[in-house]
This record gives structure tokens, sequence and C-alpha cells, in this order.
């Protein structure tokens, strides 16, 4: 788990995100941020080169594919 | 047939006396409007209950059908919403005290739909606020009871519909599923509940959690149920651009289908890696008992699936952010702390990680596809724990102690992330009482094989014909 400093986060919600925080919601947010990093940073081992930089998942243009 | 047992009627049974004028549907509405006027000061399964409206509506159904205007199996039936799917004329609260005075003035698509299939819509449902949250626990708008044992969780975010289909508060109800919250309270309360494929029902007037995650869904006492509901929700709809334009085939018909010579497979990566034990050998058993009935069980390997965690955060957390940033700067302290501590996390999501999520999604629907392309359908637990107590934190599996949350959203949020729908069905029981959750996962807009595959089962489900008790 990655551990996030509550002044980092409450330096970029106050200059980036202008989004007033509680101190309380803040070091949740640390928390709950950094339960999450080393999972985010896993996605790499997927090959997203080979994927189209779609930003939406569209719905399936087929349906039933495969064994009937 | 007294007023409680008609409340035990499910839609099907329901809707085929009032075609044949044997149940009114006034009778039937106002056995529900009793029943909930007596349980739902202790369930708090409701938020808003429409008593003049919903009486005057079944009289309506009732004219209609004795002048041969009988619309069909939905028709007079009290059906009951989620409080984010919009209502003309009466509050859509979202379970937050935000949106407590809002009105909105349009309906839903899915609530014109209902309206137009004759339903009555008996009230709004209490749930997560914001949909934000898999336990059901409100602070605003009091946490409803599992009906099981009230001193336990319903799960969410549809809390007030699982506890309310489950008391028999309601013939059926609609809920939204983010990250499982129609399939999460469904398990923990002993209910049907459907996720569609994403782009199977539209989402126009449904307040958003995260809209590319987002999608509604019924939840009923039976699969059959389930599948008169879809057929009403199902479709195109050109207010919500992510429908799809795929045909929507005779549900109520696929329930016929049985399973033999079906191939089901069980991913045994992730979603069977970590269970109450109970959880296990209830769903392990459902796979034998479906194997009873001819199908063919097979392990399938999803190598890629545990990446699907971080995906669904990264996603959830930017675009419900995103939707809440205009009122976390003006009314930031009208949230319960919970849910303002996420949406307060949302904002320290880089968008990198964000747009590495969404690419992420389509190499693990594209894994997942693959192994439904071998297979008819995927066979998972629903839920890796039963019901946790109101007041549980966290929860200790195999030597793993994590949050509930985590916990009760581990083995749905990945079908969200891939747009596979999802059925649970009830499976068994624990020796304490609670209820057990199957997944059944299937190809995209194939809900017909999910409904065929749960009807079959629930035949011989350990859970068939077990009920709540209804009095606290």
């Amino acid at each position: 788990m990655a551990d996030i400093s509550t002044q980092l986060l409450q330096a970029l919600s106050q200059e980036l995100s202008r989004i007033p925080a509680d101190p309380a919601d803040l070091t949740v947010a640390a928390s709950q941020i950094g339960a999450q990093q080393d999972g985010l940073a896993r996605l790499d081992d997927l090959d997203l080169l080979a994927v189209e930089p779609a930003t939406v998942l569209l719905p399936p243009a087929e349906a039933n594919r495969g064994a009937r | 047939m007294a007023p409680d047992e008609l409340t035990r009627l499910g839609i099907a049974e329901a809707g085929e006396q009032i075609r044949r004028r044997a149940l009114s549907p006034v009778e039937l509405t106002r056995a529900h409007l009793d029943r909930i006027q007596r349980e739902d000061s202790a369930l708090r399964a409701y938020i808003t209950v429409f008593s003049a409206p919903a009486l005057a509506a079944a009289r309506t159904a009732e004219e209609e059908i004795a002048r041969g205007g009988y619309r069909g199996p939905l028709h007079g039936i009290p059906i009951a919403l989620k409080d984010l799917v919009m209502t003309r004329g009466i509050p859509t609260t979202c379970g937050s005290r935000i949106l407590k005075e809002w009105v909105p003035d349009a309906d839903a698509a899915v609530t014109a739909r209902l309206h137009a299939a004759g339903a009555i819509l008996l009230g709004k449902l209490n749930m997560h606020e914001f949909a934000y949250g898999p336990t059901g626990v409100n602070p605003h708008y009091g946490t409803p009871k599992n009906p099981w044992d009230r001193a336990r969780m319903p799960g969410g975010s549809s809390s007030g519909s699982g506890v309310a289909v489950a008391a028999g508060l309601c013939a059926g109800a609609l809920g939204t599923d983010t990250g499982g919250s129609v399939r999460i309270p469904a398990s923990l309360c002993g209910i049907v509940g459907l996720k569609p494929t994403y782009g199977r029902v539209s989402r126009a007037g449904v307040i958003p959690l995260a809209w590319s995650l987002d999608h509604v869904g019924p939840m009923t006492r039976t699969v059959a149920d389930a599948a008169l509901l879809l057929q009403i929700l199902a479709g195109r709809d050109p207010a919500d651009p992510s429908t799809a334009d795929v045909p929507v085939p005779d549900y109520r018909r696929a329930l016929e289908g049985g399973v033999r010579g079906l191939r089901l497979g069980l991913p045994k990566n992730l979603f069977f890696e970590r269970l109450d034990p109970e959880v296990r050998a209830a769903v392990l058993g459902a796979a034998r008992l479906l194997e009873g009935l001819g199908a063919s069980v097979e392990e399938v390997p999803l190598p890629r699936i545990p990446h699907a965690g971080p995906a669904s955060f990264a996603i959830i957390a930017s675009e419900a952010t995103a939707y809440h940033e205009p009122y976390l700067k003006t009314r930031a302290a009208l949230y319960g702390a919970d849910v303002r501590a996420r949406l307060t996390a949302g904002q320290f999501v880089l968008a990198t990680q964000y747009l590495k999520a969404q690419r992420a999604r389509q190499v693990i629907r594209a894994e997942v596809d693959a192994v439904l392309g071998r297979v008819h359908a995927l066979l998972l637990p629903t839920t890796p724990i039963p019901a946790p107590r109101l007041e549980a934190r966290e929860a200790t599996v195999d030597g793993l102690t994590e949050d509930v949350r985590w916990w009760l959203i581990r083995c749905t949020r990945p079908i969200n992330v891939t747009g596979h729908p999802a059925l649970s069905v009830p499976c068994g029981f624990t020796a304490g009482g609670l209820p057990i959750g199957l997944q059944v996962v299937g190809r995209h807009f194939d809900e017909a094989m999910l409904l065929r595959i749960g009807h079959a089962f629930e035949a011989v489900s350990p859970a068939r014909g077990r009920r709540p008790p209804l009095e606290a």
C-alpha cells in the first residue's frame, strides 16, 4: 500500500481541484488512494498499446457469439 | 386469499390472476400498502410511498382490464423504484439530503416504460447515498434492515429494493448496478437480481454514479419475474446513446429451455480464491445440481480478471467525483461521511490512470468474451461472504482481513467492467439462516441464457420455497 501524505492531497485539493476538503476526509482518501496504487500500476502488465484508445465502453457490436 | 398472502405472490402469478380477473389490482395494491404501513417503520425500505396515487392507478388499471384493455403481465402489478430513478412530480432523493427537496419534471425512460405497461408504482426505495456504497447503510433515511436478520446489512446500493422485494413490500423493484448494486442486495436478501448487458436498458433519467459502468436492472423473487420486468425495460432508447439496437427476444419463452447440453465455466482464480466456507459449499453445490440437470461444468482460466478491481476503482472514483464536484464545492456538509470521503478521494485519481483503466476494460472484456465463446455461461459466487452485521467494518476470510465493502464488491465489480450480463439467484443458506447467491454471467445481450439457467436452477435450489420471517 502506497503511503500518501494528507498534506499533498490538501495542496492538490486546494490548488488543482479547488474542492474544499475536510482533513478527516483527506485521511480516508489517502488510505483509499494508497490502497489502489499497486493495482493501478499493474495495469501496465496488460498490453494496452494494442488497445484502441477508447475512453468509454460502448455496447458490444455483436451478440450471441460462440458456442450455442 | 388473505392480504399478506397476496404480498407473497410473484409478478407472474399475480399477473396471471389479474389477466383472468381472479385478482383485483386494487386489492393487490392495498395489500402491499397495508404491509408497508405495518412493517416499513422497522424495515426502512421506502423513502417515499405513493399511497393515494397507487390506489388511484390500481383503480384505473382495474377499469381498463374490465373493459378488455389488458396491457400485459405488468398491468396492475405493484412495483417500486430505487430513489435515483426519476419520477415526474415526485421527489427523487438519491438517498441524500442534497436532493431531498428535488422534484423532477420528467420520468426516467424506465419509469415511462413501467407506466406504459400498466404497472402500479408504489413508491421510491431507500439506497446507499447516491448509490456509492455496497453496504446499504444510509445515515439520512435510516438503514434498511435485512429481513432474514435485522441486525445484518441488506447490501447495497439498492438496499431498499432488496429489502422490499424480500419482505413482500412490493412485487418487484428496480435497482441500479455500478459495481454490484443490484446483485449484492439480491444475494444478501435472498432474492433474484439481474444486471443486464451494458447497453440493454436505458439509463436516461437515472442519476448516475459512474456513467460508463452504470446499469439498471430488475430485482424480484423469482427468475420468471425478472424475465417479465426485463421484457418491459429492454431495448434501444435514443435518449441514452449507450443503448444498443439489438433485438429483444421473448424472455418468458427462453425460460423453458433447461440446461441439458449446456457448458458452464467455473473461473477459479479471483472468484473462488477467498470465500467464506459456507458460500463456497453452496456455490459448488449449485454447480453440481446444474450438472445433475444435464449441464457440463468445467474450470476456465481468466488470468486478467484481477485487473478489473483497480480499473473499476479508477473509473468509479473519477466519474462519480466529476459528477458530484458542484455539490462538493457548495454543499459538501450535507453528504454522509462515508460518501463524502469517497468523493474526496476521486479527485486524486490521475487522468492517465482513468484512461488506462478504460483501455484495460477492452482487454479484460476480450478475455471473458473468449471464454464465453467456449462455454455458455460462467458460475461464480455473488458475494464471498453472507450479510455482515450492521456495525461490521471488516471481515476476515481465509486469514485475510479487509474492509467489508471490499469483500462485498469483489465478485461483482469485474462484471461491470466487462459489461456482460449477470444474474444473482439464491442458492442456499448458511447454518445461521443467511441467504447465499449464485452469480451466472453470460454473453453480451444473452440475458435469455441467464434466465434459462437461473429458472432451471431455481426448481432444484436448496433455497427454493424459503421466505424471511414476516414479522419482527
